[in-house]
């Protein structure tokens, strides 16, 4: 088997950095009083880790907990404030990312940061590329990608373009990059937010392999599970405060939250039994681009989860019946009559409402204030005559921030300043100041911390109280598992199977969304 | 290696920022006749500055059409052309014996009609706005060349043509036509939805949509005001110099994307007011103006002109990034 950090070595140009120059189990990186402030918010307190040498060592914490402040610090993304940190023994200082690459330090992020039209080989090499005489040897890139990719057992293509690959593989891609670039010190933000359970398992072997070749693993992640699975030592984050480090066999779930949240939660999947009511909307037969014959219903007071793997066609059908794409078949059904819905205005008017997949590419004005994002569906009632009654702007988007307890010190601050969970809620806001009899949730804890979650799962039931149905699709199973009155499994653009509330075992369901 | 570009931590937002911006201009431009006027006598004579309004009023009509467009994250190359061909359109109507009000709102029907066609490229056929809006560009300077024969026509109509000579409370009649423009402009933009929705297609069309927003007719929207905003320009400058020619307003559109964009227009669309747009045409014009005073070559204006814009964009930027 060949090792990783071979392959960097086979061209010139790839950072030559010496192997294990701290024994396993000692310090590597050490953090001391390490502190970022912007203006007068503290994002980091001063805080003092120590990672150490060949360790998985999981952040946990809320979002908003410094966790991301703190990965900008140690990749030279932002400089901190004050305080040491000290590499291998020695003072560093970190003030760029190029400083982090050559002394070895690199992060996968959550949401792939990759050249979409570059071919994934590409992509691997992308400012380390191979030359000769001045111009690059594609063949040679090629060659040596699919190696690597080869060698993680990955099954990827190195010559197709990143754009054909599903998120979760270019995730995949964007690892195989920061693993062969000698990297020392690989830091993992959220890594299995959009992948499937068998890349995340392909994606978990890497880990450990990397950690066997002696790469101090940081592993930053909202589940529990995986911290579980992962890590050899678990630091806990909150309010932008290191509130401690645990080695993850003294410690445990229980205790992991009660850090993090500073509360007990009494049960994260809330689940509350109401009466189902009339049928709200029924489809028969619906197909589009990316699905075909799906027939299920939703009644009001019941969630209807819709699980598979990405690309399975939940998502596309939800856009579907919300008018987004033109169906080519079937008939939709609204609360007894049928009915034709030509585009997303119809959806709403009806009484659709979609919280879509992404947040960042369909969900959110990333650069325009949370309140207009807030309003921007129900501009047409807040405005009288000509122009929009700024009074009643202010109270609608000042609610929801308030009912949602939308972290914001106003609505004037732009979408993009907000965490992932935070932008969940302004997402939902928006359907909430329009109010909706169908609401479908696409992937709605994606990157959503604990405690925000079992605030969403709560909501969920504060909408069917008030008589609506819901639509949940999710990747997560225990989400969609723990939370659906009806479970439908999807599996390349067909609806499979079907469930009633815990009818069916874990094992069952991922198997008839895999298909084997 | 790559970077995030969301923050963790919510930047403090700051209510007065884009009133502040736009004092910072109005003080440029303040400053700017300060300086003149002390370093010319001729300035602050009252024919040069109803020239220099009514010069920069042009300008800041175009300025205003353009934002509504660069909002939504396109760009209209177009309006220098259409001025041109409107122009054209208003004599060849007024030659043809068609009475003054009917050519006019005739003119302003085309300019309607070139921005539907500008949105029907984008949105249907799936065109960059950038090369639609060239296109038009290029050929209805062709259809007017095409027209006049390559020459121009004299528009005889004295009551059309005095009009931009004319002066109201001692102000000239070109500048009242900005105010015109910009009270219902400032109206649409800030307080409909309308506006709204074109800072919402501008930062995110797909969310737009999905939030109920009708882009497309956003999009016409917008590149129908624009053009239509140039054509109306079309109209006061054949006013000014009493003719129709298609090669007239050459290299306008450029002095409106510069007026919008020194004025705090972002061209990634989804940030733009109307108040600067109309500073920046303003000091535009000014700079012109005092480098004809001073007289400077009129091939070192178009220098100083782009270092400028480069300058005041900067700035812009670092404080964009100040406010982080």
């Amino acid at each position: 088997m060949t090792g990783l950090h071979d392959v960097s070595h086979r061209h010139e140009g790839a950072a030559t950095i010496a192997k294990h120059p701290v024994p396993k189990g000692e310090p590597i990186l050490e953090l001391r009083g390490l502190q970022k402030k912007y203006g007068v918010v503290e994002a980091l307190k001063p805080a003092n880790i120590t990672f150490l040498s060949g360790e998985v060592h999981a952040i946990v914490g809320e979002n908003g907990a410094g966790k991301s402040t703190l990965i900008k610090l140690l990749t030279g993304v932002i400089r901190r404030t004050s305080g040491e940190v000290f590499w291998c023994g020695d003072a560093v200082q970190l003030a760029t990312p190029n400083e982090a690459i050559s002394r070895g330090i690199n992060a996968v992020h959550q949401e792939v940061v990759l050249c979409r039209h570059l071919s994934v080989a590409a992509n691997m090499f992308l400012g380390d590329e191979i030359n000769k005489n001045g111009l690059m040897r594609k063949r040679a890139m090629t060659d040596a990608a699919q190696a690597v990719l080869n060698d993680l057992g990955f099954n990827l293509p190195a010559a197709a373009l990143l754009s054909d690959l599903t998120i979760g593989q270019q995730q995949l891609v964007a690892t195989a990059r920061a693993a062969m670039r000698g990297t020392q010190f690989l830091i993992f933000d959220e890594p299995t937010a959009y992948l499937t359970r068998q890349e995340s398992a392909q994606l978990f072997r890497l880990i450990r392999r990397l950690q066997a070749e002696g790469v101090t693993i940081v592993y930053i992640s909202h589940r529990m599970e995986e911290v579980f699975e992962l890590a050899d030592r678990v630091s806990v984050l909150r309010d932008g405060t290191h509130i401690g480090t645990r080695k993850i066999a003294d410690t445990n779930d229980a205790e992991l939250i009660s850090m993090m949240i500073n509360r007990t939660i009494e049960q994260i999947y809330h689940k509350e039994t109401l009466p189902i009511g009339a049928t709200i909307v029924e489809t028969r037969g619906l197909s589009g681009p990316g699905f075909s014959d799906v027939s299920l219903s939703v009644r009001a007071g019941e969630i209807v989860g819709l699980y598979g793997l990405i690309g399975a066609g939940r998502s596309e059908f939800a856009l579907g019946l919300y008018g987004r794409q033109p169906l080519s078949a079937g008939e939709v059904f609204w609360q007894g009559s049928k009915v034709k819905i030509r585009n997303e205005r119809d959806a709403m008017d009806l009484g659709i409402a979609l919280a879509p997949e992404s947040r960042r590419d369909q969900g959110l004005c990333l650069n325009l204030p949370i309140g207009l994002n807030i309003n921007l569906p129900v501009f047409d009632r807040l405005s009288r005559g000509l122009t929009i009654n700024r009074g009643r702007e202010i109270e609608n988007a000042d609610r929801q921030i308030n009912d949602l307890k939308i972290k914001t010190p106003t609505r004037r601050v732009l979408a993009s300043a907000m965490s992932g969970g935070n932008q969940q809620k302004i997402v939902i806001g928006k359907w909430l100041s329009h109010g909706a009899k169908l609401f479908i949730f696409d992937e709605p804890t994606v990157g959503v911390d604990v405690g925000t979650k079992a605030e969403i799962y709560r909501l969920f039931a504060r909408l069917l109280e008030q008589g609506a149905g819901i639509i949940l699709i999710s990747s997560y199973l225990p989400e969609v598992y723990e939370l659906s009155d009806r479970l439908h499994v999807f599996r390349q653009g067909k609806l499979v199977a079907s469930h009633t509330y815990r009818s069916a075992s874990h094992e069952e369901v991922l198997t008839q969304a895999i298909g084997v | 290696m790559s970077v995030e570009t969301t923050t963790e931590t919510a930047p403090v937002p700051k209510k007065g920022m884009n009133i502040l911006f736009g004092l910072t201009l109005l003080g440029l431009l303040l400053f700017l006749w300060l300086l003149l006027g002390i370093s010319t006598t001729s300035f602050w004579t009252s024919n040069n500055i109803s020239n220099l309004l009514r010069q920069g009023s042009m300008t800041a009509i175009l300025a205003v059409g353009q934002t509504f467009v660069i909002i939504t994250a396109g760009i209209d190359l177009s309006v220098g052309a259409v001025v041109g061909f409107s122009s054209v359109t208003v004599a060849w109507l007024l030659q043809h014996g068609v009475p003054l009000w009917p050519a006019m709102g005739i003119t302003l029907l085309v300019g309607v009609a070139i921005g539907a066609f500008h949105a029907f490229g984008i949105v249907r056929m799936g065109l960059p706005a950038f090369i639609i809006t060239l296109a038009t560009l290029t050929s209805l300077r062709g259809i007017g060349l095409l027209v006049t024969n390559g020459s121009t026509i004299s528009i005889s109509d004295e009551s059309f043509t005095n009009f931009s000579r004319a002066d109201f409370l001692g102000i000239p009649s070109l500048f009242w036509m900005v105010i015109v423009v910009a009270i219902p402009a400032y109206i649409f933009l800030h307080l409909s939805r309308w506006g709204r929705y074109l800072f919402a297609v501008g930062s995110n069309s797909e969310a737009a949509r999905l939030s109920g927003v009708n882009v497309n007719r956003t999009i016409y929207l917008a590149y129908i005001l624009s053009s239509t905003c140039a054509a109306f320009v079309g109209l006061l400058l054949a006013s000014r110099i009493g003719i129709g020619n298609a090669t007239q307003a050459e290299g306008w559109e450029l002095q409106a994307i510069a007026s919008s964009v020194i004025g705090g227009t972002s061209l990634f669309g989804a940030v733009g007011s109307v108040h600067g747009p109309l500073l920046g045409a303003f000091i535009l014009a000014t700079i012109n103006n005092g480098a004809n005073l001073l007289n400077v070559n009129a091939f070192v204006q178009r220098i100083i002109t782009g270092v400028l814009i480069i300058v005041i964009v900067y700035f812009d930027q670092l404080r964009r990034r100040g406010s982080r």
